[in-house]
């Protein structure tokens, strides 16, 4: 038998306690940062990973590279967080769905008015400036379509026909503000009885299929589990360039928009001043990167490219906030 | 006698003095907003009245209960006949080690797998599918639930029987036999009875793991609805709703109660032997062979759906075009910030193994093996329940109500203290069942031959409980390395850890990498179970040969 190390086991266990608590009590201390990254400004963001690329490229070719740290979440975390932290939170700037930062202020009055001049083309809280315009659109996967032999869609309405039942895909209007777009198509176009006619249809077309998060309708599409779905266009549109056998729709009813602005976070004295210009950056020098990817033009001065320009662009009638979510949430509830 | 106490409730009040700062104050926090609407100060019932009158909520509720008590049914006696068969069948060893390791297999991995592997196994487009050459089954709703939250429980309730059936003295099997009781009886005797406790205990940690998880339904639920859903569409929907959502949080916390008072009322059953004796098993080969294929089966059922996670990430993009490529692999190792995510990783579920380790030692020293006043224990037993009953995502977002702005605020010692106090339950049941199973009068013996309790602690009691106590450790790790759903809350910009990045990914769709950094975890949680065991063994040996 091989000659074993005496190793004394509770002089090992006394050490590497004694280890793991110096360790865990510098971790705790926060392991000495240095003053640099104490100034960094924290960015929290739910954008998509080529608008984050955008603003990254904004903000490094304006003098701050290395002066910020953005940090992704989902939309459903970063909300949960904004809402429950309010000006306790890390971030000293966000990026997010307009309709999250209005319900955020609302409720816990943390961003400061923006000091520079933004100008939109629609109305926008004195909070907050948009940095994107978020489609919807109906996507569909090529493969699935032609194995199955199903007609192409052209309209939200076409998608109630049931000879689509079982193969569509679309998002709970209750989880994720995504599945709005959809709505808001239906409502604008047909009223709101007519809505929920084409909405009950759709979603028994759906069956198993409503999904919680707003790019679960796309993964499904993707994985060939169902043949079409409801969501975001510039995903579409990237899965499309990539190769896979995706391609979207836009219907007749038009394409809806749900913006994503930035906001500055109040903490009163502790606020980084950096951060506003950070923003200011990010909407001067932005946007045009950011519009190759979201073509729907937000600023005065600027125009949606026709060629990436989606079919039909529309905006709802009535102003987006969380009285008119929560009526069309119970509108949606009522058709399943 | 006042002396031994003593010690121990010095250690009860400073595992109280915890557990009350971090696992009272904070949920009781955020159960106290079920009272008050949100944006508001008044007390109200507003929120409960929405919340029962809302349509399809007790339906949800049913199905939960239904659902998970089924899976918790099935996945204890699958867990069973799987323990079973290490403890007594002749089947050889290299297969009893085998089922051991394979057994845990799951739990290494990340759920958010789960979902995906079973879509990708058994889809329309499914690996399986494409094997089999059609559907097998309706991966939607009751059927797929159960196939998940059986993958996802597994482990929990293997551990937990395992764990306690070598403690089982196989001598009174024996015994029974010579006392002239049949098969079944001997079995009804010396196997089940003693195990009764610790059944009961498997079929609540997996009622509840399953009870509170809503990864699995948010992938393959379908129009399945279940209560963890709707906490989720509360507390984190497009109009979040904190109000609402903490009276969801309440009304699942409610079956927790019951158990408690079920696992109390078992107590009684529990028997303590003098040592554990190792005997020869009675020659069957009709029982090894059933067992052996049976365990296997099951086994392969299990596994079979994870053989997708191996595929999928070396593919350029499932189903649609699979040809080999490492550049999903290249993408995730490019990213200069992993190096640092998992460092953070390891050291989070290293330190959380450590002090979680001897806190569910501690606390089960306090229920099991001393003569501290019932009402204590309770109140340990009555903690370490609940720790089950919460979900993840309710920690977390109580978490956040309670520490931001403090200076705990995005450091790693509250996602080490929240990981400690979510993963209480299993390794606090597990060290309890297992120090209940051994010879009650150590402690007064040693006491009569002048030894102080601490000494004994180490010197008689640890080592006898050493093969659990690194079960353990190596649960708290494994499980700090896969957990996300408080996480996500917590973890700061600097203090991101493996899942949060996970997570991330899974938001912009990149389910490739998404995929190889579950098998990055999987691989380290391999190794590390790999090098815990061989310190055990080491120490094993070490002892035998100092005797």
């Amino acid at each position: 038998m091989k000659k074993m190390k005496k190793v004394n086991l509770k002089k090992v266990a006394a050490f590497m306690m004694a280890a793991t608590l110096g360790v865990s009590t510098l971790s705790i201390a926060g392991c000495g940062s240095s003053a640099a990254e104490d100034e960094q400004v924290i960015i929290y963001s739910n954008a998509d990973d080529e608008a984050i690329e955008a603003m990254k490229h904004a903000l490094d070719a304006n003098g701050y590279e290395g002066q910020y740290v953005i940090q992704t979440f989902g939309t459903s975390e970063l909300g949960g967080k904004l809402l429950a932290e309010g000006t306790n939170i890390e971030a000293d700037m966000v990026t997010m769905s307009t309709f999250y930062v209005d319900s955020a202020q609302e409720q816990n009055n943390m961003f400061l008015d923006l000091d520079f001049e933004v100008n939109t083309l629609d109305e926008f809280p004195s909070y907050a400036a948009p940095i994107t315009a978020q489609e919807g659109t109906i996507i569909v996967n090529t493969e699935m379509m032609e194995e199955n032999n199903l007609p192409m869609p052209t309209s939200l309405k076409d998608l109630a026909d049931p000879v689509y039942e079982g193969y569509i895909s679309v998002t709970d209007v209750s989880s994720s503000s995504t599945a709005w777009l959809l709505i808001q198509g239906l409502i604008s176009e047909y009223g709101e009885e007519g809505a929920k006619e084409v909405l009950t249809d759709i979603y028994k077309n759906a069956g198993d299929h409503i999904e919680e998060s707003g790019s679960g309708p796309l993964k499904k599409v993707r994985a060939g589990e169902v043949a079409i779905g409801f969501g975001l266009r510039q995903q579409a549109v990237a899965d499309k360039a990539e190769g896979l056998p995706i391609d979207y729709v836009d219907p007749l009813e038009g394409n809806f928009t749900l913006t994503e602005s930035v906001a500055v976070i109040d903490k009163g004295d502790e606020t980084n001043a950096k951060a506003m210009e950070m923003a200011q950056c990010i909407i001067e020098n932005g946007r045009e990167e950011l519009q190759s990817y979201y073509p729907v033009a937000l600023y005065e001065g600027e125009s949606t490219d026709t060629e990436n320009l989606s079919g039909n662009p529309k905006v709802f009638s009535e102003p987006l906030t969380v009285e008119l979510l929560k009526e069309h949430q119970a509108l949606s509830e009522e058709c399943k | 006698m006042k002396h031994k106490n003593k010690e121990l409730k010095l250690i009860f009040a400073v595992m109280l003095v915890f557990f009350l700062a971090f696992l009272a104050v904070p949920v009781i926090r955020l159960l106290i907003k079920s009272f008050i609407l949100d944006g508001s100060t008044g007390f109200t019932l507003a929120n409960y009245q929405s919340v029962f009158t809302s349509k399809g909520f007790l339906g949800a509720l049913g199905n939960s209960f239904l659902i998970s008590s089924v899976s918790a049914v099935i996945t204890t006696i699958i867990a069973f006949i799987l323990a079973y068969t290490i403890h007594y069948t002749n089947v050889p060893k290299w297969f009893k080690n085998l089922i051991g390791k394979a057994t845990v297999i799951p739990m290494l991995l990340p759920t958010i797998t789960y979902g995906f592997a079973i879509i990708y196994s058994f889809g329309k487009q499914g690996l399986l599918t494409k094997l089999f050459g059609r559907q097998l089954f309706n991966i939607y709703g009751f059927n797929g639930l159960l196939l998940g939250y059986i993958i996802y429980t597994l482990p929990v309730s293997f551990m937990l029987i395992n764990n306690t059936m070598g403690y089982i003295d196989k001598k009174f099997m024996v015994v029974s036999r010579l006392m002239g009781d049949s098969s079944f009886q001997n079995f009804r005797i010396t196997i089940l009875r003693p195990l009764l406790g610790t059944l009961a205990s498997s079929f609540i940690q997996t009622f509840f793991l399953c009870f509170t998880d809503f990864g699995i339904p948010a992938s393959v639920g379908g129009k399945f609805e279940v209560v963890a859903s709707v906490l989720y569409t509360q507390m984190l929907g497009s109009v979040p709703n904190f109000g609402n959502g903490a009276v969801v949080a309440l009304v699942m916390l409610i079956p927790s109660v019951v158990s408690i008072t079920v696992l109390h009322v078992l107590e009684k059953y529990n028997v303590r032997y003098n040592k554990i004796s190792a005997i020869e098993l009675e020659k069957s080969p009709v029982r090894d062979a059933v067992f052996g294929v049976l365990s296997g089966a099951l086994l392969i059922s299990v596994l079979s759906i994870f053989a997708v996670i191996f595929v999928v990430p070396f593919v350029q993009d499932w189903p649609y075009r699979i040809n080999f490529t490492l550049e999903h692999v290249q993408a995730v190792f490019e990213d200069g910030n992993l190096l640092r995510v998992y460092a953070n990783s390891l050291m989070v579920a290293a330190i959380t193994a450590l002090i979680g380790s001897l806190m569910a030692y501690a606390g089960a020293l306090i229920t099991a093996r001393s003569t501290v006043n019932q009402k204590l224990k309770n109140i340990i037993e009555s903690i370490a329940l609940i720790t089950n009953t919460i979900p993840g995502m309710v920690i977390g977002l109580a978490y956040l109500f309670s520490f931001s702005g403090t200076s705990l605020q995005n450091t790693f010692a509250i996602i080490i203290i929240c990981n400690t106090i979510h993963f209480f339950s299993t390794p606090y049941l597990m060290m309890k069942n297992s120090l209940s199973k051994m010879n009650a009068s150590w402690e007064t013996t040693a006491m009569l031959m002048g030894d102080n309790w601490l000494k004994t602690i180490i010197r008689v009691v640890t080592p006898n409980a050493l093969s659990t106590l690194i079960e353990v450790f190596s649960y708290y790790f494994v499980n700090s390395m896969v957990t996300v759903s408080a996480v996500i809350f917590i973890a700061g910009t600097r203090t991101m850890v493996i899942t949060t990045k996970i997570k991330e990914l899974q938001y912009y769709n990149k389910f490739n990498e998404v995929f190889v950094l579950s098998l990055l975890i999987l691989f380290t949680n391999i190794l590390c179970k790999y090098i815990f065991q061989k310190l055990a063994d080491r120490s094993q040996r070490k002892e035998k040969t100092k005797r």
